[in-house]
């Protein structure tokens, strides 16, 4: 028989459901004998159920719900991607027969797709083509909703792994803002975050979409070089995609303005010193 | 590689999660930036889990660590209020009489005054009142997510509940004055 002290020294023990067996049946049996340990023990439950009873301490809004949502969904799609080469190597026989089969309809597609320059289009700029329709959708809602180049740029830091330094308007006098920041938010990419800003021109939404270069690289579409960097321009699903690396990142700007959406690059290069930098990229 | 079954799973468990990043973070923007990060390396790690294990548990430990990973790259350290030496302390159940009034206030106290009082709790106790009151979890399970003894959960906990019951008698005080 445990004396009292030994009772209320493990009496939280016995209210958490940490003991067990003996030790459990050795306490219960104190407490049928003892009304002063029992009616501790009674007092100690009531406060433990007063303080239980304020569950959930908070609960978690539909947005973060909605974000956390699509997090995971990206990443059950990135996931699958990354997996597929492990797999491929210890399947090699059936997954060769397998690709064909399931690259078969792609392929017949791309004959008829007569958008060269969807042809082979970085990862990269597929998923900042796919970040700009869901955005657009309303499925991709924005984190921060601000006009702000600096705010902007200051709720990247410590979300991402590298720095992003949104240029400020250069508004003329007398001149309209060509375009209107509106907000960002993250988007995951290859087991990493992405910064994604998105901007509006005209009513036309622009995206533009940050990660390192040691995450991503460009590739694919048509090549067009300007001011020493190297764009490349893709077509997909109708919006108009360019990508660049440049000082250890990677950019992709979308959109579906005219041409190659190279009016989009106002968003960073507003100034008129910097439209020789744009007109490259117009089609010849 | 994370299934539907993971996530939706996982999911049921976003109010426990936002709640415990509360607790650490006291900052409603940085909580959900923290359950996101939470969700994404939980995702990612979701092969690593056994079949048997609990998987609320395991996202507090996901958690936590992203958080303390989080402090690490600001250079700040973590933010616990410096406490007693948890160690020696004897987890001894408090006098009868700074419990019975206590009972009897608690019958009537409201929500917000338990709330309060969890609040003004330093972290390192409100999180271990947190992951047992409120969330359930044993103490084994709390002392994976903190990453220590489950003797030091047990002497936190006693800690932290005696300091809970102050700060409720304490209120429980100021209210009898007000109401004179």
């Amino acid at each position: 028989m445990s004396d009292c002290t030994d009772i209320r020294n493990r009496l939280n023990l016995y209210l958490d459901n940490e003991l067990q067996g003996d030790e459990r049946v050795d306490f219960e049996s104190h407490l049928r004998e003892c009304n002063s340990c029992k009616a501790m023990a009674n007092a100690e439950q009531r406060f433990l159920d007063g303080v239980r009873a304020v569950e959930p301490l908070y609960v978690a809004s539909p947005e973060l719900k909605q974000r956390v949502s699509t997090a995971l969904r990206f990443q059950s799609h990135n996931t699958t991607n990354a997996s597929r080469p492990k797999n491929t190597r210890a399947v090699a026989t059936i997954a060769a027969a397998a690709v064909l089969l399931l690259l078969l309809p792609i392929l017949i597609w791309r004959a008829r797709e007569r958008d060269p320059q969807s042809l082979g289009a970085s990862s990269f700029a597929l998923m900042a083509a796919d970040t700009h329709l869901r955005h657009i959708r309303g499925q991709l809602p924005l984190e921060m909703v601000s006009t702000e180049p600096r705010d902007v740029s200051q709720w990247f830091v410590n979300k991402v792994s590298f720095s992003v330094k949104i240029p400020n308007y250069q508004e003329a006098p007398g001149l309209e803002k060509l375009y209107t920041m509106e907000g960002a938010r993250l988007v995951a990419y290859k087991n990493d975050y992405a910064a994604y800003v998105a901007y509006r021109m005209n009513n036309q939404p622009i995206s533009l979409v940050i990660t390192s270069d040691n995450v991503a690289q460009t590739s694919g579409g048509e090549e067009i070089k300007a001011k020493g960097l190297l764009f490349h321009y893709n077509a997909i699903e109708g919006l108009k995609v360019l990508t660049w690396s440049d000082r250890g990142l990677t950019y992709a700007l979308v959109s579906d303005l005219e041409e190659r959406g190279q009016k989009s690059c106002v968003v960073c290069h507003q100034d008129i010193k910097e439209q020789d930098f744009i007109a490259p990229l117009k089609p010849r | 590689m994370p299934t539907p079954a993971f996530n939706e799973e996982a999911l049921t468990h976003i109010d426990a999660l936002f709640g415990y990043a509360m607790t650490l973070t006291r900052d409603r923007t940085e909580a959900e930036d923290l359950v996101q990060e939470t969700y994404v390396r939980g995702a990612r790690a979701a092969n690593q889990l056994a079949a048997e294990s609990n998987l609320k548990a395991w996202l507090f430990v996901v958690m936590r660590n992203a958080w303390l990973n989080q402090l690490r790259r600001q250079n700040n350290g973590p933010r616990f209020v410096g406490l007693e030496d948890e160690e020696s302390f004897d987890p001894a159940f408090p006098s009868e009489e700074s419990t019975n009034p206590q009972v009897v206030y608690l019958r009537k106290v409201e929500r917000t005054q338990i709330l309060l009082a969890l609040e003004s709790l330093p972290t390192q106790y409100r999180e271990v009142v947190v992951l047992r009151d409120i969330e359930g979890l044993s103490y084994q399970q709390i002392a994976s997510v903190l990453d220590c003894p489950a003797g030091t959960v047990m002497s936190r906990l006693a800690r932290a509940r005696e300091k809970l019951r102050t700060l409720l008698n304490a209120r429980e005080g100021r209210t009898r004055l007000k109401a004179v």
